[in-house]
């Protein structure tokens, strides 16, 4: 039997080419492993060989997806591998949307089996579980260890074809695809087990994952909007021209907080979107578009509203991770209420 | 109030409760009944009920009550809400002899078969 | 309580000049049987008919499915409410034909009635493919309404089922197991140290062929309520639902049910099964609020720690079932469900019509909208024309070489919510 061939996709940091400065490089392929692509060959053994190491900058996949994977396949296709990784990600955001992405074009468009590794908390995830075999990793590089141990056997059996049992045995995160099987012992019979060990307080595994609901109970309504002192918050993207704290276009890591004061008008000579999500045509246009400021000013005027909060909040929605967003509402809470503020409208894209 | 699309359910209860009779499908009695829902009037029967699945039965009977409340219940929302989502997961597998496609006798059942469901409700 | 069941073990199934049991063969006298089910004016025709394991048969539209027993001793009869008087059962020895049923079989409406392959693909997914049945095939009085047609069909089979059953009454049984429900004093006293555990018992209360009986009272209209495990094993539970013949409980499965059995096999070792509630699952919303919050009292009522929560059917019952296990596990109580799901063909749609975080123990008994692949069977008992107007089955779901291309919703007992089979997915 043939030795299985692999092929790795990398970003340019593991690729051991530069950090955030190198971000910016297109794609480009070299021969045989490098960086963890060494870690992955040697737990590969003689199992397979990893004949070529495609890297890409974080940056420039995001912002030329189409471009980059019709590159990367095209690379791809020539190594004729029987098998693509990528990453493992961890939790970088950009590069773990860009793993997804490759791994699901290499199925799709080359039909040969892939899999990556992520952080559960990685925006990737959410985006590409339930299409890409994804290994859940820790959430930096001090998992490699471990990951390319979970990858490996999971990797090997795509390789070669083998059937998969649930996501459970094999290792990947549950794909949200519903597959029946057979069990040894009939549902009753793991009904009361399962209760026994609930009750006993010992760990179980249910066989249905309730979805997750996050239900946030709203506040009571706004008495009286007369009063009330508004505050703007966006994770449209819209920041001063230049965006001097360099938030990302995708996968933010921070959010901005500007100052309104003497502004009653955004225009496209102080401000602008940092959002690559949408066309930003528009809103670097007419910021207001999205962060209402001109209207609410006149609100301010007409005595619809009591004020307008001082500062803006904003940040950038796009691919950016649940746990991200939790913290930057947080402390931007404790800054609105420090602030006495009494009603917020949030506008997203 | 009943909400339905079901001529049988018409028939047997236009004189003893208020009758909105959709001329349209399931998907639109419960969609009508959401609207209801959203301006205030309670759910009263399960949006859902009976074990014929919303691409089966084109047919659909909802009671919500006659008087509007002091403010929208929201278990009623989620409810009715909920219910219009299972609809649209169900209808994407759309059989051609099923539904708005039954032939008349099996339409004849699926009108007898709600209209035991609706019964049992307002037998209360 | 304390019942006995005597197991008489049926492997073979004949017609027979009368009607008897030799040699763990069961022998049916079809004209004895006959006439006795013509003696409800408003059967117009009755065929028999004999389905055993590993035969090339398919027998469609399936109503029901009964197990045929007797009472020997204790008070009350098989079936009571409609066999028998009302009395309590559950006590003394009932007998029990072990391999043999009774399966009820005809139009009623055209759709949501089961297929039971003996053979092939379709017989791994329907527990009833290892049974020795009788197949009852029953024909209305012309211009007979459905109503009267599913209660005409529904007492057939219970007849049936009885009338088999009393073959068994004076035999030796090969095994005899003994269950037996304490008082909750008694029980507390006998397993201190056990926790305490219930059984919710949801059933299907809806309406025309979704409805199930208690003592022939219809479950519409019954409170949650105590019942003795053991009472289920007399018959006192019984079927009139044929709506989803995957996930609806045949009165087969109430006199089986799998869940009183395995607490049963567990009790005074690891734990000490109380007893066992039944509640309804009703179309009034209101109802099910009552429903719900008495449930939960009685859970709390009798002490338990933790509580098996199974339902039957879609929808609907998905509300009563979060209900009841949000309900309960606020009182502190530990909750594990037993349900199924229809996660599309692709199986990537919301599997349940509901759901709460408080579900987090949750057992499975399959995605009903699986496509599967039956092959031609030589005979067909019942009419197979039935199958595209069958849920699951779609128009061309019936091939010209008989094969069938359907969800596996089609199959009788395919994804029961009680946990009868071993069927899961992930």
């Amino acid at each position: 039997m043939n030795q299985i061939k692999v092929v790795h996709y990398l970003n340019q940091f593991f690729a051991q080419i530069g950090g955030e400065e190198k971000a910016n490089i297109p794609p480009e392929i070299k021969e045989g492993p490098i960086g963890p692509g060494m870690a992955f060959q040697a737990a590969l053994g003689d199992n397979a060989k990893m004949v070529a190491t495609i890297y890409c900058g974080d940056s420039y996949f995001n912002e030329n997806t189409e471009a980059s994977i019709e590159a990367i396949l095209m690379m791809i296709r020539e190594q004729k591998p029987d098998l693509v990784i990528c990453g493992p990600a961890f939790n970088a955001g950009r590069y773990g949307v860009a793993c997804g992405t490759v791994a699901s074009a290499v199925k799709e468009k080359l039909g040969i089996p892939a899999v990556t590794g992520m952080y559960t908390e990685n925006p990737g995830v959410d985006l590409f579980k339930s299409s890409v075999y994804i290994v859940p990793t820790k959430d930096s590089a001090i998992g490699m260890r471990d990951a390319v141990a979970a990858m490996v056997p999971l990797a090997l059996k795509l390789a070669r074809g083998e059937a998969l049992g649930p996501a459970s045995e094999e290792g990947y995160m549950p794909m949200g695809i519903r597959k029946n099987f057979f069990e040894g012992k009939r549902g009753s019979r793991r009904a009361v087990d399962m209760l026994l060990k609930k009750l006993a307080g010992e760990p179980f595994e249910t066989e249905f994952p309730m979805p997750d609901f996050d239900r946030v109970p709203p506040n009571a309504a706004v008495t009286d909007m007369r009063k009330a002192k508004v505050a703007l918050v966006t994770s449209g993207g819209i920041v001063p021209k230049g965006n001097p704290d360099r938030i990302e276009s995708s996968s933010a890591s921070k959010y901005g907080k500007y100052d309104l004061e003497g502004v009653s008008d955004l225009t496209d000579v102080n401000y602008e979107t940092a959002h690559g999500g949408y066309d930003p045509t528009y809103a670097n246009d007419d910021a207001d578009r999205v962060l209402p400021v001109d209207m609410l000013r006149e609100f301010e005027k007409d005595g619809k509203i009591g004020s307008l909060s001082r500062y803006f909040y904003s940040t950038v929605g796009n691919g950016t991770a649940v746990a991200s967003a939790k913290k930057f509402a947080q402390e931007i809470s404790k800054d609105l209420v420090a602030d006495g503020i009494t009603a917020v409208i949030l506008t997203s894209t | 109030m009943i909400i339905t699309n079901n001529p049988l359910v018409r028939s047997t209860y236009e004189n003893a409760h208020v009758i909105l009779f959709v001329e349209g499908n399931y998907r639109e009695v419960l969609v009508k009944a959401r609207d209801l829902v959203h301006g205030r009037h309670q759910l009263i029967t399960h949006p859902l009920m009976g074990s014929l699945k919303p691409n089966e039965t084109p047919y659909r009977s909802v009671v919500v009550s006659d008087a509007v409340l002091d403010k929208t219940d929201a278990d009623s929302v989620l409810i009715i809400e909920e219910a219009i989502l299972v609809f649209d997961r169900f209808i994407k597998t759309a059989r051609t002899d099923r539904g708005e496609g039954s032939t008349e006798k099996m339409k004849e059942d699926f009108r007898e078969i709600d209209l035991s469901l609706l019964s049992s409700a307002l037998s209360e | 309580m304390k019942l006995e069941l005597g197991y008489i073990p049926i492997r073979d199934i004949q017609f027979g000049p009368k009607s008897k049991v030799d040699n763990n063969t069961l022998y049916v006298n079809k004209k004895e049987l006959s006439a006795l089910l013509l003696e409800d004016e408003g059967i117009a025709s009755v065929e028999l008919d004999l389905a055993r394991p590993g035969e090339s048969v398919r027998i469609t539209p399936v109503k029901d499915v009964i197990e045929p027993r007797v009472k020997v001793s204790g008070t009350g009869g098989i079936f009571p409410g409609w066999c028998a008087k009302v009395r309590t059962v559950g006590t003394g020895r009932t007998h029990v034909l072990k391999g043999a049923a009774v399966i009820t079989t005809g139009k009623v409406v055209g759709f949501q009635e089961g297929i039971i392959d003996m053979s092939g693909e379709g017989a791994k997914y329907t527990p009833f493919s290892k049974l020795n049945s009788l197949v009852l095939i029953i024909q209305p009085k012309e211009g007979m309404l459905q109503h009267a047609y599913e209660k005409a069909l529904r007492l057939a089979g219970l007849k049936t089922a009885e009338y088999l059953g009393k073959l068994a009454e004076h035999l030796e049984p090969e095994e005899v197991r003994t269950f037996e429900t304490l008082s909750v004093t008694d029980g507390i006293k006998m397993y201190p140290e056990l926790p305490r555990v219930g059984y919710v018992l949801m059933l299907q209360s809806q309406g025309l062929l979704h409805d199930t009986y208690v003592y022939g009272v219809d479950a519409k209209q019954t409170l949650p309520t105590l019942i003795g495990p053991t009472e289920l094993m007399d018959g006192a539970i019984v079927s009139g639902n044929c709506v989803s013949a995957c996930d609806k409980n045949t009165t087969y499965h109430h006199l089986n049910n799998p869940v009183v059995e395995d607490l049963f096999s567990e009790h005074g070792k690891t734990l000490n099964f109380v007893g066992l509630m039944i509640t309804n699952e009703n179309v009034y919303l209101a109802d099910k609020e009552r429903s719900s919050d008495r449930t939960a009292e009685l859970c709390a009522y009798l002490g338990l720690d933790g509580v098996i929560i199974s339902q039957e059917g879609f929808g609907n019952p998905d509300t009563d079932l979060i209900m009841n296990c949000k309900k309960i596990e606020a009182k502190g109580i530990k909750t594990v469900i037993i349900t199924d799901e229809y996660a599309g063909q692709d199986g990537a749609s919301q599997s349940l019509a509901d759901a709460d975080a408080a579900a987090d123990a949750v057992v499975t008994g399959g995605n009903a909208n699986m496509v599967i692949h039956l092959p031609a069977m030589d005979r067909v008992i019942g009419s197979i024309d039935q199958v595209d107007h069958i849920a699951g089955g779609w128009s061309g779901s019936l091939k010209e070489d008989g094969t069938i291309t359907a969800e596996l919703q089609v199959i009788t007992g395919a994804t029961n919510e009680l946990g009868y089979n071993t069927l899961s997915a992930r």
